[in-house]
């Protein structure tokens, strides 16, 4: 599998560098590499990850944090009917040093933007982002003036969900797909143990995951009938 | 309360007194009575004499208690204007008399070198904010303003979005990126100054905290930033500042289709869905000639009163939960749940389904759905009890909301509130009663009214109006008309699917239609409409193309929230909080 190794480069940043600072690379998993040296090293650092990786993904802490439309179909997803403690993501915090990832659900305007900037760098690392809604992901149907095209100009995002709104049930899928990819991260296991780079492992596209099954779908149903 | 309730009687048509009276008063001053469609005598007014005018229009014989909307229109570009004042930009006054339930438009034509106007801050206290962004959008001045500053748009933007040679696209410049500096920048522009909004940072031995509520805030329901100036926990004043929501609406609405900017209403007020739809289309309608059938009305107003519900039931949760309660959420998204499988099944989506058309609703009514809507009539009544006891009854709720926050409707009026907060002080005027449209005539249902206009009575009456939403949809269930979906008219968009392979006529119409959209002929129309969060309406003017030469919202919150500052003056954090539960606003509905 794949990684895109990012490197915190916070301290060398100039004026003129653009956000996300950090400087990203595409390399192979670093475990793999580990055991061409050690073979029982390299066993223990995988259980050790996938360890560590599985008490992060299902205790994610959301940040209570919301922009437009999009906002109520994600509260919906905390509210009864979708409960979404079954992901163990329900401990919602209204600030964003006790959040563990970021739900860009809404339109990401241009007058906002630093304001995410800045909340964004308030989250404690490890920290990721969901862009939630066709606004987020691109600016959606806002080409205009006052709206950013897509909230990762500026900001790393993990997973995108489409939707204007996507669905209560959409924003589930969307965590768990955050979920599968924290489970095949790298991250450093101490800050003396190994290299300290965040390795995040590429995920496949569902786009393509699931061409070959939606193209079977010949007949839609007509709104005729409930 | 010293508003007499209007009675619909006085809704009459006919040469209109107020009109004869200012031609009387002010004789040539009063340059033009423009037609339009709009409902109202639109009259042109010399600008030396506006604040006369105004200050006559206000006074108790003509009592117009409220600026209901101010904005402007660049006229540099629009072609048909033979008859009109020159004018390279127009601002307009939209003035709204209560007890006597009529309006009028005031439009001053102004020249492109001697944009200014005088300030009509002192006449109408709520004429701030609109003439700020006129400012904003337009770049006309106000003199004698009390801060006029940018309020839409970001203080380190240049130029002015709504002026025809501003471009509107996002792409049409470099694509966006923020870099450590432009983001020092942009936190520095956004620092609070008190001086310049003439507060002071200390007195006595004391020194004020300033403390900013948002941009995001659990409590500031979304993009909304206020700025405190605190002594301890009392709120000397405070500063809203607004704009983080600003998607341009209405440029928007410059460069779509007639036909292809309704989903953009979705989005005004986005818990509203298909209710933001119908002032739009309402006042297309009037600018196409088109009468709706009686099914297609009936079917807009079961669906806006559906969307009445899910819309209010958020507000409860979300005001009870400002409050410290957090179960009623859950129990209010559970009947929202329940609201959307109705609303799903015949819209085919949840929040925006974009559903109303051009002279009718998208489809007919789905096989089967009278058992849908009956489902949820037998639901919501027990539950609506429920939040009542639970809720409105418990003493915490009571003791935190009741005589917080409080005006009286003289106030309210002043202010520009509209809808169920204006009802909330015991006035009487809800639209759908007073200027009943799309067929509420019809049915048979109460306006709830407040007593004190506090938070508590807020919260009250939004229960009791989902009960005659309730009511209102039991009434389109039991006699839902038959007939047609769609009017049978040219201009009806899409036209109907049926008739469109019966020759090439249709056809090409039908192609024409749905490509290029409808074409409308040069005038100016308004719908206004009780909406969820009070008045909304759209103010169109077509000058004979496919799009809008300009379309003005106006909307509910916008007023609401200016209104904050005088009502928390010398009031608590908590009550402050309480009162934002209270207002139910959406910042979409503000900033558009
Ligand atoms: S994607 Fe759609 S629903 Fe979401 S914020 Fe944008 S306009 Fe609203």
């Amino acid at each position: 599998m794949a990684y895109t190794l990012t490197r915190a480069t916070d301290a060398i940043a100039t004026e003129d560098s653009r956000y996300p600072l950090n400087e990203q690379r595409r390399v192979e998993d670093p475990v793999k590499q580990q055991i061409h040296r050690n073979v029982f090293t390299g066993k223990l650092e995988e259980v050790l990850h996938s360890a560590v990786n599985w008490g992060r993904k299902n205790s994610l802490w959301p940040y209570n944090f919301g922009l437009s439309c999009c906002y109520v179909e994600m509260t919906t997803a905390f509210t009864a009917p979708h409960d979404i403690a079954r992901f163990g993501a329900e401990v919602i915090r209204a600030s964003p040093r006790q959040a563990d990832f970021m739900v860009i659900a809404g339109t990401c305007f241009l007058k906002m933007a630093p304001v995410i900037q800045q909340l964004y760098d308030q989250m404690l690392e490890p920290k990721w982002v969901i862009s939630m809604g066709s606004c987020a992901n691109s600016g959606g149907m806002y080409d205009i003036y006052s709206v950013v095209q897509g909230v990762d100009k500026f900001l790393p995002v993990d997973v995108y969900i489409p939707g204007c709104p996507p669905r209560p049930e959409a924003f589930l899928h969307g965590l768990q797909l955050l979920q599968d990819s924290i489970q095949e991260e790298r991250r450093p296991l101490s800050w003396v143990v190994g290299d300290q780079g965040v390795y995040r492992a590429e995920m496949p596209s569902q786009r393509e995951k699931h061409r070959e099954q939606r193209i079977q779908a010949t007949e839609l149903r007509t709104p005729d009938s409930i | 309360m010293s508003v007499a309730t209007p009675s619909p009687d006085t809704l009459k048509t006919g040469p209109d007194s107020t009109v004869e009276a200012l031609r009387q008063r002010f004789e040539e001053k009063i340059v033009l009575e423009q037609a339009t469609l709009t409902g109202w005598p639109v009259l042109w007014v010399a600008r030396d004499t506006l604040t006369e005018v105004l200050a006559f229009l206000r006074d108790k014989s003509q009592a117009f208690e409220m600026l209901y909307d101010l904005s402007a229109i660049d006229e540099r570009l629009r072609s048909h204007r033979r008859g009109l004042p020159v004018s390279d930009f127009t601002v307009f006054y939209h003035l709204l008399s209560v007890s006597r339930n009529r309006d009028i438009i005031l439009k001053v034509a102004l020249s492109e070198d001697d944009l200014a106007l005088p300030s009509i801050v002192p006449l109408y206290p709520n004429a701030n904010w609109y003439e700020r962004e006129v400012w904003d959008m337009f770049g006309i001045t106000f003199q004698g303003h009390p801060h006029l500053s940018r309020i839409l748009m970001p203080p380190t933007w240049h130029g002015h979005p709504l002026r025809k040679d501003h471009h509107a696209r996002a792409t049409e410049f470099d694509p966006y990126t923020l870099t450590v500096e432009g983001q020092d920048r942009e936190q520095q522009a956004l620092k609070f100054d008190p001086e310049a909004w003439g507060m002071r940072r200390r007195h006595d031995d004391s020194e004020f905290m300033f403390l900013n509520l948002g941009p995001n805030h659990p409590s500031a329901h979304g993009a909304f930033r206020l700025v405190l100036q605190l002594d301890g926990e009392e709120i000397i004043d405070c500063v809203p500042d607004i704009g983080y929501h600003h998607r341009g609406a209405e440029k928007m609405a410059e460069r779509q289709s007639w036909h292809s900017f309704i989903p953009y209403t979705d989005r005004i007020d986005y818990t509203g869905g298909v209710m933001n739809n119908l002032p739009y289309v309402l006042a297309v309608e009037k600018l196409a000639g088109i009468t709706v059938t009686k099914r297609a009305e009936t079917i807009r107003v079961m669906m806006a009163e559906m969307f009445r519900i899910t819309s209010h039931l958020l507000f409860l949760g979300t005001y009870l939960q400002d409050l410290g309660a957090m179960t009623p959420v859950f129990f209010t998204f559970t009947d929202r749940q329940k609201g959307y499988e109705v609303i799903e099944a015949i819209t085919g989506f949840r929040m925006h389904p974009a559903w109303y058309r051009i002279g009718g609703v998208a489809h007919d009514l789905p096989k089967g759905w009278e058992k849908l809507v009956k489902g949820f009539l037998d639901w919501m009544p027990k539950r609506l009890r429920e939040y009542e006891r639970a809720m409105m009854e418990n003493a915490i709720v009571r003791e935190r909301t009741r005589h917080i926050a409080a005006h009286d409707t003289t106030e309210a009026l002043a202010w520009g509130i509209t809808g169920p907060n204006l009802r909330a002080t015991g006035l009487d005027f809800d639209l759908r009663k007073q200027r009943p449209y799309s067929g509420y005539e019809n049915f048979d249902f109460e306006i709830p009214i407040g007593h004190n206009g506090d938070a508590f009575d807020r919260g009250q009456i939004r229960i009791e109006e989902m009960r005659q939403s309730l009511r209102i949809i039991q009434q389109c269930l039991d006699h839902m008309p038959a007939g047609d979906y769609k009017a049978d008219h040219p201009l009806t968009t899409p036209p109907p699917r049926e008739r469109m392979l019966q020759h090439i006529e249709t056809l090409i119409t039908h192609f024409l239609q749905v490509s290029w959209g409808p074409v409308l002929k040069p005038n100016e129309s308004m719908q206004m409409i009780e909406a969820t969060k009070g008045i909304n309406s759209y103010y169109l003017t077509s000058d004979g193309n496919t799009m809008s030469y300009r379309t003005r919202i106006r909307t509910p919150s916008f007023p609401h929230l200016q209104h904050i500052p005088a009502l928390m003056r010398g009031g608590f954090v908590p009550d402050l909080i309480a009162h934002l539960g209270s207002i139910d606003f959406v910042m979409a509905d503000v900033d558009r």
